[in-house]
C-alpha cells in the first residue's frame, strides 16, 4: 500500500550519498569497472579509525569475516576468542615473523553487535607511527583483508540497517565536527534523536492518514463514525503547530552546523580589521592608518568558546569616488544584511564627550550601518548587534569610565564594549559578551527540542507543513485531495528520515477499525 | 449496446456443442481455462486482439455466473470496471445490462474516489456474458474438465524453463495444442468446500470438482510455489419469509450512472430500480456463533481468509459485543431471494437458521442454499511476469483467484490483460505491460507479482499513490487510445468515441482557458461567487471553474458563445478542472517512477554473486522476486535505500557496456562524472 511513501527513501538515500562530505567516491566506482577491487561483502576491511599523527593511542579497526582470524593469530589467542565486547591486553604479534609488534588493548565484536553489523575487531594500540604501520602491515598480510576504502565502514553500518539516513548524516557531522558543541549536536543527531523526533511525526501521519484512507475506502460499507475524521483534524493540527515551533529555532541547529555569521562593520578606520586581527590573534588582515584600506571582505573562521565563528572583515562605509571601493562597501552592506550578529566598531575618539550626545550618535550611526533603510526608527535588537567602542587607550582613564557607565544607562541600544585593540584592555569582556550572543545564536545544543542541522530537512518540513494545510483546504470539499494533502505531508518526512512503510497503513486501519478479522 | 436483443440461450448452448464436436483436431491460439470473471474477459480480449480463442469451462450454463454476491463495483473496485470497459472489456457493459440497482458510494469525498457499483441481477448477467461470448469472431466455447495442462521438457540451456503447448481433457484424454494457455480457475484448484463439520472436494457447490491433475502439474511438473487460500459465502434467504419492514431501506441513485463509457443510460429505468436493506446483527447471534464453534471446521483451519470481507464468525470473534451491519440485496428482478452479505457463514445448516433468526427482521426467515466455505490453492504471482505470464514456463498465464485476489473486478482485470498477452504471445508479439501510474489494473498487478499475497488481494483506492490522476472519469482517456493505438484489444467505434471525447475535453479546455477576466468582472457576472483573490488578478475560466460552488452550466450559461457547445462534458470538465493543478504537481512523481520502471533488470541476473555492495537479505529478497523493473524492486519491503543505489548503478553500468559494444559511446564519460557524483562517498 502506498509505496509512493517509501519511494522517499530512495531520494533520501540519493541525496546522502550524493551530498555527504567525503573523500571522492572514485574507488568505490571501481567495484562497477569489473575490475576485481571487491565484492565488498565477503571481504574483510581493516582501517586506522583515529587520526593520522603522532598520538598517545591509536585505534586499527576490521570488519568482516575474516576478523576473528586476525584477532587469533595476531594475539596468539588459538583456543578461543575473548569475551565480547571486553577489553583485553595482548601483546600483538606478526602472524608471518612472530615479532611482537606492541602490546595492547584488543576488542572483539562479533556480528551483529558491532558498529558495522558484521564481526569486527578492534586494537587499540600505541600510537607512533612505526607501531601504527606495522600493524596495519600485518593486518594486510592476514588472507581476505583488505585496507578499507573511505566510508567503507558507514556504508556497511548503513546497509546492515545500523545507521538510519539521519543518523549517518550525524555522523558525518560527528567526524567534521571541529568545536565543542557541533561535537555535542552531532552526537545527539547520531544517536537518532531527531530521527526519533521525525519518526514520532511520521507514526502520527500514518495513523492520520490510515484514518482518512479508512473513512475513503470503508465507510461506505463498514460502521466508521465520522468522529474518526475530527480526530484527525485535530491531529494535523497539533502537528503544524509542532512542525511551526520547529522551524522557529531561527536556524541554530544549521548556524551551529555550519558557522555563525558574524560581520564587522562601520565606518573607514575604526579599526575593523585591528578586531578581526585581534580576534584570530593573526594579522590576518592587512591594518594601516590609510582610511579605506579594506576594500573587500577578509574571512576566518574562528572557535568562540566551542561554537564555530565565521568573522568577515568589511570595507569601512562611506561616500567614495573610487570604483574599487564603492563595490566593497556594496558588499560589506550586503554582508551586514546576510550576518547573523553584526559587530559594530566605532572609534570612539570620534564620540561626543557629553554621554546623551554620544548616545544619540550611536543611534545615528548605528542607522547608517543598518542596512534596513525603510525603517530608520528600528529598535536594535541586542541580539543581533554589538557595539564595540575601539581606541579606548585613546582616552582618558576617567573619560573611559564614565562614558563606559554612562552608556550602560541609556536604553535602545545594543549591548556595549569597549575595548582597545592597541592594548587588549577590555577584550576578556568583549570575548564574554560575544561568546554568549553567539551561543544564544546557536542553542544549546544538549537541552531542550533537537534542532534542525540541515537545510535539506527545513525544506522538507516546509513541504510537510504546506501539504497539512492543503488536507485542511480540501477537508469538506474533496477527502481524496485531503488524503493527498497527508499522503505528500508523509512523503515529504519520509525523505528526511527514509523509510515509511508500505502495508502499515492498512495494517493500522484493521488495528484501529472493526473492519475485517 | 443495450437496445440489442440477446439470443436465447439454448441457441448459444447448441451452437458451442456443434463447435465441439469438430474440436478433436483443432489447434488454437490461446486457450482459456474457466468461465468466471477472469476467464470471459480473457477469452473475449485474446479474440479482439487476433488469436483464435477457445474456452474451456467444466459447465456451460455457470459461464458468466455470480458466484457471490450480486453486485458489481465500488469503491477502488468501481475503478476496476471502468478501466476493464476502457479496454472494451465486458463486465462495465454486462454491468449496465444486468444491473438493477445503481449508485455511486463516497459521492461526498471527491470524483477521485468515487466507487460506482450496481447490483445485478444474475440471470441477466449471465444471458449478457454468454450472448457477447457468442458474437465475438474467433471464439469458440467449449464444455470440458482440463485433466492436464502439456508442456515441453525444460530446455537443456535454461533448466526448469518449460514452454506450454496444449491441454489434455479429462476423460477421452483428447489433446488440443495451443502456444497459450490462461488458467482461470479461480477457487477450483484443489478446492474443498466447508459446510458444518463436514469437507467434500469442490470449488462451487453444485458443481462437480476439477481434476487433480491441474494442481500436480503446477506443483510438481513446473515446480510453482503454491500456496491455499480460504474464502466464505452467505445462506440465500427467502424473500418473501424476511420482514423488510424492520429494515431501513437503501434507494438506489435516482439517475443510475452507466459503468460503460458507452452507454448513456443502463437497461433498467430508474424507477424499476429495486431497493436494497439494512440491518444489524444482535447479541444473539454471537451467542449462536460462540456456541457452534466446534461444529465449525472452515473457522477452525488456519489458512488465511479474506480480510476485507470476513465472515460473520471471524467478526464477532474478533470484534465482540458490537453490532455489525447486514446488508439485504436483491437477486434479480424475477428471484425471490435475497443475499445477506455481511452474512458468510460456514456452520451446520440449522445453526445457520438460528442464527439468522437472531435478527429481527428475519426472526421467521427461511433458508433457500446454505452458506459454506471454500479452500483453495494459489499460485504465489510474484512468481509471474507483469504480462501475468508465469515466468518459468513460456505462454503460460494465470488470472484471477488463481494470483491471490478476491472479486470479481479484480479478477475481470487480470482476465483482460493474462487474454492481451496470450494473444500476443501466440502471435509472436511482444508483451505488453500497464505501469501502475497510469492504472488501477496496473496497480493490481504490479502489487501482485512484485509484493506477492499473504491473504486474498483486494483492490482500495488508497493502493493506488497517484489515485488523483486516476479516477474512473478518465479511465478511457488513460487506455482506450493506448488499448487500441499499442495493445490492439479495442473496437475502431470505441476508439473513435475516446478520439472525440478527447478532442472535444481539449477544445472545451483551451476555451475555458482562453476566458481570462479580472476578478472585478468576474464578480460581476457571479455576484454570488466567493473570490479571495486580490482585485487586479487575472483570473481564467479554467481557475474560476475550481471554485467549489461554481460549475461548468453557470459558466456555459454565461458565456453560451464559447462553451455552450460542450456542455455535453460538464461534469468532466468541472472534475478535470480541480484536479488538474494536483496532476500536474504528480507528473514529475510519475515521470521519476516511469523512468525507473524503463530501467529493467536482466531476468537471469545472479543477486547472490553479483559484484555490487548488497547485504545477503538484500539479495535473498532479490532472488526470490526477481523484480522485473529498478522500480519495482523499490516497492519490495526490506530492501535498503543504498541497496536500490547500488543497483541503480549496476542496471547503469551493465545498459552502458551493452550499448558501447553495439555503437560508440560518446557520453560515456558524462555517464561516469555523473556516476561519481551519485557516489560521492558516505563520510569516513
Amino acid at each position: 500500500m502506498l509505496p509512493c511513501i517509501h519511494r522517499g527513501i530512495w531520494r533520501a538515500a540519493d541525496h546522502i550519498l550524493r551530498t555527504s562530505r567525503g573523500t571522492p567516491p572514485c574507488r568505490f566506482l571501481s567495484t562497477f569497472n569489473g575490475v576485481p577491487v571487491g565484492i565488498a561483502d565477503a571481504e574483510t576491511i581493516f582501517a586506522l579509525s583515529s587520526g593520522h599523527g603522532r598520538c598517545g593511542v591509536a585505534v586499527v579497526r576490521a570488519s568482516g569475516p575474516a576478523s576473528a582470524t586476525a584477532l587469533r593469530c595476531m594475539t596468539g589467542l588459538t583456543r578461543k576468542l575473548p569475551p565480547p565486547r571486553t577489553a583485553l591486553l595482548r601483546s600483538i604479534t606478526d602472524p608471518q615473523s612472530k615479532e611482537v609488534l606492541d602490546r595492547g588493548l584488543v576488542f572483539w565484536f562479533p556480528a551483529p553487535h558491532s558498529f558495522t553489523g558484521e564481526d569486527s575487531v578492534e586494537f587499540h594500540i600505541h600510537g607512533g607511527p612505526a607501531v601504527i604501520t606495522a600493524v596495519l602491515q600485518a593486518l594486510g598480510s592476514v588472507p581476505g583483508m583488505r585496507p578499507a576504502e573511505a566510508g567503507e565502514f558507514t556504508r556497511r553500518a548503513f546497509q546492515a540497517g545500523k545507521l538510519g539516513l539521519t543518523e549517518v548524516e550525524g555522523l558525518g557531522d560527528l567526524i567534521h565536527a571541529e568545536t565543542e558543541a557541533q561535537r555535542r549536536q552531532a552526537l545527539r543527531q547520531m544517536s537518532g534523536e531527531l530521527g526519533r523526533l521525525y519518526q514520532d511525526w511520521t507514526h502520527k501521519l500514518k495513523r492520520c492518514l490510515a484514518h482518512v484512507e479508512a473513512f475513503i475506502d470503508f465507510s461506505e460499507d463498514e460502521l466508521i463514525e465520522d468522529g474518526v475524521l475530527n480526530q484527525v483534524d485535530r491531529s494535523v493540527c497539533d502537528l503544524q503547530a509542532e512542525i511551526v515551533r520547529h522551524l522557529k529555532d531561527e536556524r541554530r541547529g544549521e548556524r551551529l552546523r555550519s558557522g555563525v555569521q558574524v560581520v564587522i562593520a562601520g565606518a573607514t578606520n575604526a579599526g575593523k580589521s585591528s578586531l578581526l586581527n585581534t580576534l584570530c590573534q593573526r594579522p590576518a588582515a592587512i591594518v594601516s592608518p590609510i582610511a579605506g584600506t579594506t576594500r573587500d571582505i577578509v574571512e576566518t573562521a574562528l572557535d568562540i568558546g566551542g561554537f564555530p565563528v565565521l568573522l568577515s572583515d568589511t570595507a569601512g562605509l562611506r561616500e567614495s569616488p573610487d570604483l574599487v571601493e564603492r563595490e566593497g562597501v556594496r558588499r560589506a552592506r550586503e554582508r551586514v544584511e546576510q550576518a547573523d550578529l553584526t559587530l559594530v566598531v566605532v572609534d570612539c575618539t570620534d564620540l561626543p564627550s557629553d554621554a546623551q550626545q554620544a548616545a544619540a550618535f550611536l543611534q545615528e550611526h548605528l542607522g547608517r550601518v543598518l542596512p534596513n533603510q525603510e525603517q530608520p526608527e528600528t529598535v536594535f535588537p541586542a541580539d543581533r548587534f554589538l557595539l564595540v567602542l575601539n581606541k579606548t587607550d585613546m582616552l582618558p582613564e576617567e573619560q573611559r569610565l564614565k562614558l563606559d557607565r554612562e552608556l550602560r544607562r541609556v536604553s535602545g541600544l545594543p549591548p556595549v564594549c569597549l575595548i582597545s585593540c592597541h592594548t587588549n584592555a577590555g577584550l576578556q569582556d568583549f570575548l564574554t559578551v560575544l561568546h554568549s550572543s553567539v551561543k544564544t545564536l546557536c542553542g544549546d545544543p544538549l537541552s531542550g527540542a533537537p534542532t534542525l542541522t540541515q537545510a535539506r530537512h527545513r525544506a522538507h518540513l516546509q513541504q510537510c507543513f504546506a501539504a497539512l494545510a492543503q488536507y485542511q483546504r480540501y477537508r469538506d470539499i474533496d477527502l481524496a485531495l485531503a488524503a493527498e494533502g497527508v499522503r505528500l505531508a508523509l512523503t515529504s518526512l519520509g525523505r528526511i528520515t527514509g523509510h515509511v512503510g508500505a502495508e502499515e497503513i492498512l495494517d493500522i486501519i484493521f488495528k484501529d477499525f472493526c473492519i475485517g478479522k | 449496446m443495450l437496445t440489442k436483443k440477446l439470443p436465447p440461450l439454448q441457441s448459444f448452448l447448441s451452437l458451442v456443442s456443434r463447435r465441439g464436436s469438430h474440436l478433436a483436431r483443432q489447434q488454437y491460439d490461446v486457450i482459456v481455462v474457466g468461465g468466471g470473471h477472469a476467464g470471459t474477459e480473457a477469452a473475449a480480449a485474446a479474440a479482439r486482439v487476433g488469436a483464435e480463442t477457445l474456452l474451456v469451462s467444466q459447465k456451460i450454463q455457470t459461464i458468466g455466473a455470480l458466484s457471490c454476491n450480486p453486485s458489481l463495483g465500488g469503491v477502488g473496485k468501481g475503478q476496476l470496471v471502468k478501466e476493464v470497459d476502457a479496454l472494451d472489456g465486458l463486465c462495465g457493459r454486462a454491468g449496465d445490462w444486468a444491473g438493477i440497482h445503481f449508485s455511486i458510494l463516497n459521492r461526498r469525498k471527491g470524483p477521485a474516489v468515487w466507487g460506482p457499483r450496481a447490483q445485478l441481477d444474475r440471470q441477466r448477467y449471465r444471458e449478457f456474458i454468454q450472448s457477447e461470448l457468442l458474437s465475438t469472431p474467433r471464439l469458440t466455447v467449449l464444455e470440458g474438465s482440463v485433466e492436464e495442462l502439456l508442456v515441453s521438457e525444460p530446455n537443456p540451456e535454461e533448466p526448469g524453463h518449460h514452454i506450454v503447448t496444449g491441454i489434455r481433457l479429462a476423460n477421452g484424454s483428447h489433446l488440443i495444442s495451443a502456444s497459450s494457455v490462461v488458467l482461470t480457475t479461480g477457487t477450483f484448484l484443489s478446492g474443498s468446500l466447508f459446510l458444518g463439520q463436514s469437507m467434500s472436494p469442490g470449488g462451487r457447490i453444485g458443481d462437480a470438482p476439477s481434476s487433480a491433475g491441474l494442481s500436480q502439474t503446477l506443483r510438481e511438473r513446473l515446480g510453482l510455489r503454491i500456496g491455499r487460500l480460504r474464502t466464505g459465502t452467505p445462506p440465500r434467504i427467502v424473500k418473501d419469509s424476511v420482514d423488510l419492514s424492520l429494515a431501513h431501506v437503501h434507494p438506489p441513485d435516482s439517475h443510475p450512472t452507466p459503468f460503460s463509457f458507452l452507454n448513456t443510460h443502463t437497461r433498467c429505468k430508474p424507477e424499476e430500480q429495486l431497493p436494497c436493506y439494512l440491518t444489524y446483527t444482535t447479541p444473539g447471534v454471537e451467542r449462536v456463533v460462540r456456541e457452534s464453534l466446534h461444529l465449525n471446521c472452515h473457522i477452525q483451519q488456519e489458512t488465511k481468509g479474506p480480510r476485507y470481507c470476513p465472515s460473520i464468525e471471524s467478526r464477532v470473534l474478533r470484534f465482540p459485543g458490537r453490532q455489525h451491519q447486514v446488508w439485504l440485496e436483491p437477486e434479480g428482478v424475477t428471484s425471490d431471494l435475497l443475499y445477506p452479505q455481511g452474512l458468510s457463514m460456514t456452520m451446520p445448516p440449522d445453526v445457520q437458521l438460528r442464527l439468522i433468526r437472531e435478527i429481527p427482521a428475519m426472526h421467521r426467515a427461511e433458508i433457500h442454499t446454505p452458506g459454506y466455505g471454500v479452500q483453495y490453492d494459489f499460485v504465489c504471482p510474484t512468481q509471474l511476469s507483469p504480462a501475468l505470464q508465469v515466468k518459468s514456463t513460456q505462454g503460460l498465464f494465470l488470472a484471477g483467484q488463481i494470483n491471490g485476489t478476491t472479486g470479481y473486478e479484480e479478477a475481470a482485470a487480470q482476465g483482460l490483460w493474462a487474454g492481451v498477452n496470450a494473444a500476443r504471445w501466440a502471435l509472436s508479439m511482444p508483451p505488453v505491460a500497464l505501469s501502475r501510474t497510469e492504472s488501477y489494473i496496473g496497480v493490481l498487478i504490479d502489487d501482485l507479482v512484485s509484493r506477492g499475497v499473504t491473504e486474498p488481494y483486494r483492490m482500495f483506492t488508497s493502493r493506488a499513490e497517484f489515485r488523483t490522476s486516476l479516477r474512473p472519469d478518465n479511465a478511457d482517456l488513460r487506455l482506450t487510445l493506448k488499448g487500441f493505438e499499442e495493445v490492439g484489444c479495442v473496437s475502431t467505434l470505441r476508439y473513435q468515441e475516446a478520439v472525440r471525447v478527447r478532442d472535444s475535453l481539449q477544445d472545451a479546455l483551451a476555451a475555458l482557458q482562453a476566458l481570462s477576466l479580472s476578478t472585478h468582472n468576474w464578480r460581476k457576472k457571479f455576484p454570488d461567487m466567493r473570490m479571495s483573490e486580490a482585485k487586479s488578478t487575472l483570473l481564467t475560466g479554467m481557475d474560476v471553474l475550481q471554485y467549489n460552488d461554481v460549475s461548468f452550466e453557470m459558466l456555459a450559461s454565461a458565456f453560451p458563445e464559447c462553451l455552450l457547445p460542450h456542455v455535453e462534458f460538464s461534469q468532466r470538465l468541472k472534475i478535470e478542472a480541480v484536479y488538474r493543478p494536483h496532476c500536474n504537481l504528480q507528473k514529475k512523481e510519475i515521470e521519476r517512477i516511469q523512468k525507473e520502471e524503463n530501467m529493467s533488470l536482466p531476468q537471469d541476473i545472479d543477486y547472490l554473486s553479483l559484484p555490487v555492495s548488497l547485504s545477503q537479505e538484500v539479495r535473498e529478497i532479490l532472488d526470490r522476486v526477481r523484480p522485473s523493473t529498478l522500480g519495482a524492486a523499490t516497492r519490495l519491503q526490506g530492501i535498503t535505500p543504498a541497496a536500490i543505489v547500488h543497483l541503480l548503478n549496476y542496471v547503469r553500468h551493465t545498459g552502458q557496456k551493452e550499448r558501447r559494444t553495439h555503437r560508440n559511446q560518446p557520453d560515456r564519460k558524462e555517464r561516469e562524472e555523473e556516476l561519481c557524483a551519485r557516489n560521492a562517498a558516505l563520510p569516513q
